[in-house]
């Protein structure tokens, strides 16, 4: 099937009306910085990427029949970088009226009192203090927003008794995007033909694991079409996705009407689980961190009581 | 006539007429004979045979010929250190009753990990009666891990334990990983990380798992006659095949298959899916979901020429 990649437009979300996006974006009406960017700036290269400011990502495939859309969500951005000077976490905890210092949940971490998290409102983001200074931050939604809460942050503690905080060596570490697919995929067949690839233990996780190294992402590819990529960038999660597309296509499968209905209402039923837990407050913590699209087997995995991969 | 070949590399006794020919050692009389024409070169040659004659209908425990066990050499090295046994007798005891020589010499510290996993790998697959050669490729996958080092910081028994994972599947007999779990002490989660670091690191990959390896096993422990077992290895295979159950584990589908086909045979054979989930590892919510999912198609499922005792239509539908 011959199909011609005619590279990328990245807009602020406009969905196909054939097709139903994966999740529901809160933060999409609040935000005011996005932009069209048309550039489709070093694929493999996160350097040079510098302005991927939307927070959806569209891809625009044409082929000679159709146009399928695919939208790119990407659900978590997780930065790292340095305030460049000792804190006192004692002080920290005691004043911060965000702070949290709790003691057994992260294990030897915590309890040695070298680490606090700290969570902001807006943009929903948690972030883990060492005493050295150093800060990993988890949650934002795009890379523009890990950079706001980077800075918010360095703000709060600096207010909190340390007059002069510097931000340094801002990095995004990690980048989770999930996608799905028009059709379902074969993932049995998928993951014999691409054996050195791909890695598919049906006991460990539900999904294939395929490694890419060049651009190096880590895509995870379940047998309803969704696909969960983890990559250093913005820029690699996309172009992931572009190059995993031919492959999968190969093994795809009609999705039959039941199929349909039955996703359409798990989808509901996750979108109103996110929309409870930002209304009761933080607990939910893992769940919006990563939201995998786990398929059929995550119920598996609750059913069996044993099986925790 | 013997004669000597002086060709600067020792002497060596040959026969005159023919010197190449090879000599034929005869141990009885201590000759030489050479292999063309006959003749006795060599004389008194020293027999270097057993000094007593082992006969083989005397059950010895041990070997007289033999000094020592048995050479484990291709997984330790040279290992030609003598231990010295615990004392038999009054003599090895001094006044207080001690033992005198307890420092049994701890020998070849080095291959010491090695010994300890081997041991630990031959209970683990004596617990499933795992077969000699399974053990012996589980042995060898662990030597080469620990040889390469590059999971050093993990435990032993974690790394012993996915060999033996490892080796039950490239036999071709794939145990799950909850069959492994029950004879080892590590976490399913930690044999599975290790399972796949090993695969990693000896840049090897495995086939993937089908139903119908693990069908022997499950319905012979569930003790179900061979009709009810073929029956349930064609409607996995059926159901894999016309992929009506996707995204499941082969574990599943195989204990919805067996759950169908005992229900669908006569009353001794109906399993119930707790004691299907028992035997698989599979937690029967599991089961129920999975056979939900065939249960539609299950006239397609079932092989030609069953006979069934229980119809289709009243095959249980949960």
């Amino acid at each position: 099937m011959a199909m011609t990649l005619q590279g990328s437009v990245l807009t602020n979300g406009n969905t196909a009306t054939n097709f139903v996006p994966l999740k529901l974006e809160p933060n999409n009406k609040d935000s005011p910085e996005v932009f069209l960017n048309e550039a489709s700036n070093g694929f493999g290269d996160c350097e040079k990427n510098g302005l991927n400011n939307g927070e959806i990502i569209e891809e625009v495939k044409e082929t000679p029949s159709d146009e399928p859309v695919i939208d790119i969500t990407i659900n978590n951005v997780v930065c790292s970088f340095s305030v460049k000077s000792h804190l006192n976490l004692k002080q920290i905890a005691q004043n911060g009226y965000n702070v949290e210092y709790r003691r057994e949940k992260w294990g030897k971490i915590h309890s040695q009192s070298q680490m606090v998290t700290m969570r902001l409102r807006k943009p929903y983001t948690t972030a883990s203090i060492w005493s050295s200074g150093k800060v990993t931050c988890t949650g934002a939604t795009s890379e523009d927003e890990a950079k706001q809460a980077a800075r918010r942050i360095t703000r709060s503690v600096s207010k909190l008794g340390y007059p002069k905080l510097r931000l340094v060596n801002y990095r995004v570490v990690n980048v989770l995007g999930t996608c799905t697919m028009p059709f379902a995929i074969k993932i049995t067949p998928f993951s014999a033909k691409h054996r050195d690839i791909a890695s598919y233990e049906p006991e460990l996780h539900p999904g294939v694991t395929y490694r890419l190294k060049e651009p190096k992402a880590t895509l995870k590819i379940f047998s309803t079409g969704s696909i969960t990529v983890t990559a250093p960038c913005v820029g690699n999660v996309q172009s992931a996705i572009e190059h995993i597309y031919p492959l999968v296509f190969e093994f795809r499968k009609e999705r039959s009407p039941e199929d349909i209905r039955t996703m359409q209402a798990t989808k509901r039923s996750r979108g109103f689980k996110r929309k409870c837990s930002s209304d009761f407050g933080f607990e939910a913590d893992e769940e919006c961190i990563t939201i995998d699209d786990g398929e059929e087997e995550e119920a598996e995995d609750f059913d069996s009581d044993q099986s925790h991969d | 006539m013997a004669s000597n070949r002086g060709d600067g590399s020792g002497i060596r006794i040959c026969c005159s007429a023919h010197p190449d020919a090879a000599l034929i050692e005869d141990y009885r009389a201590g000759d030489q004979i050479c292999s063309e024409c006959g003749l006795v070169v060599g004389d008194r040659v020293i027999d270097v045979g057993s000094e007593w004659r082992t006969f083989s209908n005397e059950k010895a425990n041990a070997d007289p010929s033999r000094v020592g066990g048995s050479e484990n050499a291709l997984l330790n090295g040279t290992d030609l250190s003598t231990m010295i046994g615990p004392g038999t007798g009054s003599a090895s005891f001094d006044e207080h009753g001690v033992a005198k020589y307890q420092n049994r010499r701890t020998m070849s510290s080095s291959d010491r990990a090695l010994v300890n996993a081997f041991k630990e790998i031959s209970n683990m697959a004596d617990r499933i009666n795992l077969p000699r050669t399974i053990v012996d490729r589980a042995n060898n996958l662990f030597k080469q891990v620990h040889d390469g080092k590059n999971l050093k910081g993990r435990s032993n028994d974690a790394i012993a334990s996915a060999c033996l994972y490892i080796s039950c599947r490239q036999e071709g007999v794939p145990r799950t990983f909850k069959e492994i779990c029950a004879v080892s002490k590590i976490s399913k989660k930690e044999i599975g990380r290790c399972f796949k670091l090993i695969l990693k690191a000896l840049e090897t990959s495995v086939d993937i798992i089908t139903t119908a390896d693990f069908m022997s096993r499950f319905c012979s422990n569930l003790g179900l006659p061979t009709m009810v077992q073929r029956a349930a290895s064609h409607i996995a295979r059926k159901a894999v095949e016309l992929d009506i159950v996707p995204g499941r584990s082969p574990i599943s589908v195989a204990a919805a298959a067996i759950y169908m086909a005992s229900q669908a045979s006569d009353e001794k054979s109906k399993k119930t899916q707790k004691e299907i989930g028992d035997i698989a590892g599979v937690a029967d919510v599991t089961i129920r979901q999975s056979y939900k999912l065939m249960y539609p198609r299950a006239a397609e499922l079932f092989p030609e020429d069953f006979r069934f005792t229980t119809p289709i239509e009243q095959l249980p539908q949960l």
